[in-house]
């Protein structure tokens, strides 16, 4: 699986102008940016809430093998005869929880291993990259495979590979924007007023960086999203019968031409979840990220 | 002079560049030797790459010596020992403060890291301060992006000297700002001075600045002081061929 990350900004931390930035409106002026965030809150909604609406049990057969929509299934039923729109509804919870959970993960880890490697010199900060480099080094599907064969297919081996994709790559970022930041004359200054490293990381780096960690954790959100697809849909990911967007394509592809909704709709829903957190990753980089601003 | 603030011993320093199969070493300083004594501020001119900078950090403790010693009031030089006994003012104002911060948390900062006095007492300083490099109190509650380029290293200066420190190094501190507002530092600087009696390293490649900032002057090249005399004398003719060209070089 090939996944393009977006290229970060690399000195992206605070101009002066940013100081006091504070939208009371979310992404005002910024229509592709409200739309993102629209879709974003209705998909996390449905997730989160939909289990509480009136539209039956996720794993229970309640009609014929895969009955076309209508008839009291709005979207049809699969081939074991379960309603495919609660099991939609499951699929986007467990897609979302899943990539942002790990994702969160990441940035903790990522976040602090990326500020240390720009504050703690030029030893620590080529074990950090080197460590990131050999995480890159395997292919994803080799890391779910070696966690599938650990500890079976499931969450957990595309929580695995979802994790080994995001974190590199969120150290790499945060520490492209730390390092010019570490460089900036007011650290200087802290640190020779005799700052210790965690007051450096906490006061300076942190709020300086946190545009780009933002941003970042929108796009990696979204990758995250498409490799738990992905392992689903190959079998390594989630499990029945619980379900996620990624598993129920993978499922449905064997009935593309008796029931093309079946995986076509949690196909649709998982673009259009990937789109929600990539518009929104767009917009909050547009507003923390001035050089980008003056360019407009 | 008094007995020396801050002095440099026979200081030898080499970088260290390249992968870490292929490390070479980069010298930048051999041996060079310099002192500042209370209420004095010695001038550093050369060209790029003359190790200039180098000196900088090392007085500042953000470099440590291979050979001599870099002694501040006569012990071995100690950032973390010796914190709010010396501070800098660097070449950038729209770096100099954090665009994040209001200009009186970067100007309490120091004291903060220091742990000194209660919230309401460091910002009664920061007032104090602010009064001193000639801002108002409402400039305290600002953000860096609010102030001009001038106004900014004012705030950096009130930054250095808030824990009154016995040193102070200006690397490059005024190069950056147009000439009127060089000549409104310079002479903010120099008054300063005078009322706190700090010891000041003045790096600049701007020779009239240094020369008006400076009680003396070193001339550095290739890592090494050239020459060294008293900046009134600074025009006068020199016997070292490079002093002379930079004496030439400056009244173009």
């Amino acid at each position: 699986m090939s996944v393009t990350f977006p290229s970060p900004t690399p000195a992206a931390p605070a101009a002066p102008s940013a100081g006091r930035r504070r939208p009371r409106v979310p992404f005002k002026g910024d229509p592709l940016g409200r739309f993102g965030l629209f879709l974003l809150i209705a998909l996390v909604a449905i997730g989160l809430f939909g289990p509480a609406l009136p539209i039956g049990s996720p794993t229970e057969s309640t009609g014929d093998r895969l009955a076309p929509p209508g008839d009291g299934h709005l979207l049809g039923t699969d081939e074991l005869g379960r309603a495919l729109l609660p099991r939609i509804v499951e699929g986007i919870r467990e897609t979302i929880l899943i990539a942002t959970g790990v994702v969160l993960v990441a940035t903790v880890v990522g976040v602090l291993a990326g500020c240390f490697a720009a504050l703690a010199g030029r030893r620590v900060d080529e074990l950090i990259v080197r460590a990131t480099d050999v995480i890159f080094s395997f292919p994803v599907f080799l890391i779910a495979i070696l966690v599938s064969v650990v500890a079976g297919p499931g969450r957990a081996a595309a929580m695995a590979a979802v994790f080994a994709v995001t974190l590199p790559t969120m150290v790499r970022v945060v520490r492209a924007a730390a390092l010019p930041v570490v460089e900036r004359d007011f650290v200087t200054a802290a640190e020779v007023a005799g700052a210790s490293r965690w007051r450096l990381l906490r006061v300076h780096l942190l709020p300086n960086v946190r545009g780009v960690v933002i941003g970042q954790v929108a796009y990696a959100i979204s990758l995250g999203m498409l490799i738990e697809g992905g392992m689903s849909f190959l079998g390594l990911g989630v499990q029945a019968p619980a379900a996620s967007l990624g598993s129920l394509v993978g499922s449905g592809r064997l009935y593309l031409t008796i029931d093309p909704a079946y995986a076509l709709v949690p196909g649709v829903v998982l673009g259009l979840a990937v789109l929600a957190f990539n518009l929104v990753g767009d917009a909050l980089r547009r507003e923390t990220d001035p050089t980008l601003e003056r360019e407009a | 002079m008094s007995a020396p603030v801050l002095e440099l011993d026979a200081v030898r320093f080499d970088y260290v560049a390249g992968p870490p199969w292929a490390r070479r070493r980069v010298p930048a300083l051999h041996g060079v030797s310099l002192a500042a004594g209370r209420g004095e501020t010695v001038g550093l001119v050369g060209e790029s790459g003359s190790g200039k900078s180098t000196i900088g950090k090392l007085c500042l403790g953000l470099l440590r010596p291979q050979q001599g010693a870099v002694r501040f009031d006569g012990a071995p030089l100690d950032r973390r020992a010796q914190r709010g006994r010396f501070a800098v003012v660097l070449q950038h104002p729209q770096w100099s403060l954090d665009p994040r911060l209001t200009v009186a948390a970067s100007i309490e900062e120091p004291l903060a890291i220091s742990g000194t006095g209660t919230k309401a007492s460091r910002r009664a300083q920061v007032e104090q301060m602010l009064a001193e490099v000639g801002l108002d109190r409402d400039f305290a509650d600002r953000y860096p992006a609010e102030l001009s380029g001038g106004q900014r290293q004012r705030a950096s200066v009130a930054r250095a000297l808030i824990t009154e420190p016995r040193f102070v190094l200006f690397d490059e501190a005024v190069s950056a700002l147009d000439v009127s507002i060089q000549s409104q530092i310079l002479n903010l600087i120099r008054r300063l001075q005078r009322q706190h009696g700090f010891a000041a390293l003045f790096i600049s490649h701007d020779l009239a600045a240094t020369r008006y900032a400076a009680d003396r002057i070193v001339v550095m090249r290739g890592g090494e002081i050239v020459d060294e005399g008293t900046a009134a004398s600074f025009y006068e003719p020199s016997t070292h061929p490079y002093t002379r060209a930079l004496q030439r070089a400056s009244e173009i």
